[in-house]
């Protein structure tokens, strides 16, 4: 026993879950950040991409592979299917802003929230209509039978979650602050015109941010479903979660998105568990977190470094 | 001047009421209209697609069969998403624009509850397949069901598990909608009547993907057997995720869990799950016909809940044939209160759900099944009724 008389192990469990949970939040909250730090402006299609990517991998999945059949053919099916979900929805992030925000990037600020909005409600229905409205269930590709360690489990799918959430997010933070291309990205963010003086094409530039964001919310959408199965409004609530714990670590801020997420996925778990806050209400923990981060820190809680220019 | 005013506002009254009487004629050419209440979409639109269907059978069947008076009938479907917000529009569209004659629905207990005074002031019959709430044929005259009520339900549970299965202690993690709470709620307090242990009671709101931290709280409190009182797509995490976390205790269920789609949601971990359901009685020519009917019209089999539908349909138009008769200029009179008469006198009707009577609040008179899934199919275990206190097995 310890502190908040919980046994050690259910602690442990609880710490688990939250993470698994903050692992998907975090993944998704990078594609909000990323296009808030270039174009100050909040996707809120970002669920929605995330949904279709994740359909999209599954209809890839099913179509080269049985997965009950198990056996290393499936996870390379699963593998391929990964690939082909992130090129899909890179390619719908590419079209939704040369479709829907390009044309007004130069009106006020109202105007590509609304039309985000109005793309988030036409992708929701689009999906209801052709895919149908049930959940879907989406195989493991792999044995999913849970390990114990001493009371506490873990899934293999917990795992990979985990695993393919950190090797995204390290990936994402060395292009960004190593590659030519992460340093085009930033100097974009802080001041378009002159990047562009500099020769940086910032139409492509912007592309690319899409790309890159469209395809991590794939990944985390086809983490979702083997978790918590496929249907066609499963981007909302994600996608207004990961909206929140980009915010709370400073939208705009690539660290500040993923801390911002993990702390979401152990605030709901533990806010819960430890305060007593009765289950029903767990969602609205998240948007109290929203309000206070407002209040009291509405930068978030990685502030972005601003440097002078001179 | 007040007396002037009170004596216009009669007569007003008396013009409305005289005008209202208009919606009681289907003019010559046009059909009798009763309507579907449910959801078609959303996470629960598999239940409305599943029972709007055997509705659609039932309508086709009456006019085939003539109709009333040669008046066919129509069936209009209303999309709820099951959620009080939608619902509410639409029994207003059923009742003021199309002025049906009676509506098979709603399907969750929330929608019914939220609808039926609507359908009640309007005297339109509504015939619930689904919704088990225990509250519901309290709320009108014209409010029926031809499904089985929770709290009978729920009493046999709490008395099987106590009395039948020796089980101890229980944790309950129900969704909050009327229809699990109140299954959760009447549950536990006979099952601690009869001398059970409630060892963790846990919630989610509809819509929830992820009970994990319930679960483990749950496994925390080492329960021999849970009750998950709830819908298929909770259902099916719950039992996923039960696993995960490496719960041994016995998973338990009511009849939300009899949706097919949970062989395919949850796989094998569908098997073994017991759960409560209206008794499954011997089955009728009636029912196989219906159902050969239904899977060679839609392609897939109906679900109890769409049996349900279907005689809740065939009662309503029944009642409507009997009752109604040709007017002048070849319009057909219907009589909203004759129909819920007619209806309220339903006894041993032979429907392809079993024998149906009503009580004298419009709730069904039922033996309860215990059943549980084996290979991909649902199988009836035991039959039980209950004598006043005492929990009687049918043999």
């Amino acid at each position: 026993m310890n502190l908040f008389n919980i046994p050690h192990n259910e602690l442990l469990q609880h710490l688990l879950n939250g993470l698994t949970l903050g692992a998907i939040y975090s993944l998704i909250a990078l594609g909000y950040t990323m296009v808030y730090g270039i174009l100050k402006f909040i996707n809120f299609a970002h669920g929605e991409i995330l949904m279709l990517g994740a359909y999209a991998g599954y209809y890839v999945y099913y179509l080269i592979c049985d997965p009950s059949q198990g056996g290393s053919f499936v996870i390379l099916a699963f593998i391929l299917s990964l690939l082909t979900a992130m090129v899909i929805s890179a390619s719908l992030g590419i079209f939704i802003e040369r479709v829907a925000y390009r044309p007004l990037r130069k009106a006020p600020r109202l105007a590509p929230l609304l039309s985000a909005i109005g793309v988030s409600i036409i992708l929701m229905n689009l999906a209801a209509l052709f895919f149908g409205t049930k959940s879907r269930k989406f195989d493991y590709p792999f044995d999913n039978s849970t390990i114990q360690l001493d009371g506490t489990s873990i899934t293999p799918n917990q795992i990979m979650i985990l695993v393919v959430g950190l090797i995204m997010m390290t990936a994402l933070k060395l292009f960004i602050d190593k590659s030519r291309l992460g340093k085009a990205m930033r100097a974009t963010s802080q001041n378009q015109p002159v990047a562009a003086l500099m020769g940086i094409n910032v139409n492509f530039i912007i592309s690319l941010t899409f790309a890159i964001g469209s395809a991590l919310a794939a990944v985390a959408g086809i983490m979702m479903s083997l978790e918590f199965k496929l249907y066609p409004t499963m981007g909302q609530m994600a996608g207004l979660k990961a909206f929140i714990a980009a915010v709370v670590g400073g939208i705009g801020n690539i660290s500040g998105a993923m801390l911002g997420g993990i702390l979401l996925g152990l605030l709901e778990t533990f806010g819960v568990v430890i305060l007593g806050i009765p289950q029903g209400l767990k969602d609205t923990i998240a948007f109290s977190v929203l309000i206070i981060i407002l209040l009291v820190k509405p930068s978030g809680l990685l502030i972005k470094n601003i440097r002078e220019k001179v | 001047m007040k007396k002037l005013l009170s004596v216009l506002v009669s007569f007003m009254l008396l013009f409305a009421l005289a005008c209202g009487k208009e919606s009681d004629v289907v003019k010559a050419g046009e059909t009798i209209k009763i309507g579907f209440l449910g959801p078609m979409t959303g996470d629960a639109g598999n239940y409305g697609k599943l029972m709007s269907q055997a509705v659609k059978v039932a309508v086709e069947e009456f006019n085939a069969a003539g109709g009333a008076e040669g008046f066919n009938a129509e069936v209009l479907v209303e999309d709820t998403e099951g959620k009080v917000e939608k619902a509410n529009p639409a029994i207003e569209k059923l009742a003021g624009v199309d002025k049906v004659f009676g509506i098979v629905g709603s399907v969750f207990s929330s929608v019914s509850l939220a609808v039926a005074p609507k359908a009640e002031a309007s005297k339109i019959v509504m015939i619930s397949p689904s919704s088990t709430h225990k509250d519901l044929p309290e709320k009108g005259k014209f409010i029926f069901r031809d499904v089985m009520s929770d709290a009978l339900q729920a009493i046999v549970f709490g008395k099987y598990l106590a009395k039948v299965e020796n089980v101890k202690t229980v944790a309950i993690l129900y969704i909050k909608n009327d229809y699990s709470q109140g299954l959760a709620m009447d549950f536990k307090a006979q099952f601690e009547k009869e001398g059970g242990k409630v060892v963790a009671v846990e919630t989610a709101l509809q819509g929830d993907k992820d009970f994990k931290t319930q679960l483990t709280k749950i496994k925390g409190a080492n329960p021999e057997a849970i009750y998950f009182p709830n819908y298929v797509a909770e259902i099916a995490q719950m039992l996923e995720q039960s696993k995960q976390l490496g719960i041994k205790a016995k998973f338990y269920s009511a009849d939300g869990f009899s949706n097919p789609q949970i062989l395919e949601l949850a796989g094998d971990l569908a098997n073994g799950v017991i759960y409560t359901q209206a008794a499954e009685q011997p089955t009728s020519q009636k029912r196989k016909d219906f159902e050969a009917k239904y899977q060679a019209k839609w392609g897939e089999k109906p679900d109890a809940f769409s049996l349900n539908a279907y005689d809740g349909a065939w009662i309503m138009l029944n009642a409507i044939k009997a009752t109604s008769s040709k007017a002048m200029g070849g319009n057909l009179k219907v009589d909203r209160d004759k129909v819920r008469d007619f209806v309220a006198k339903t006894k041993d009707y032979d429907g392809a759900s079993g024998k149906i009577t009503f009580t004298d609040n419009g709730d069904l008179v039922a033996n309860i099944g215990i059943y549980t899934a084996e290979n991909k199919k649902f199988k009836q275990l035991k039959m039980f009724k209950l004598d006043g206190e005492k929990l009687v097995e049918i043999k």
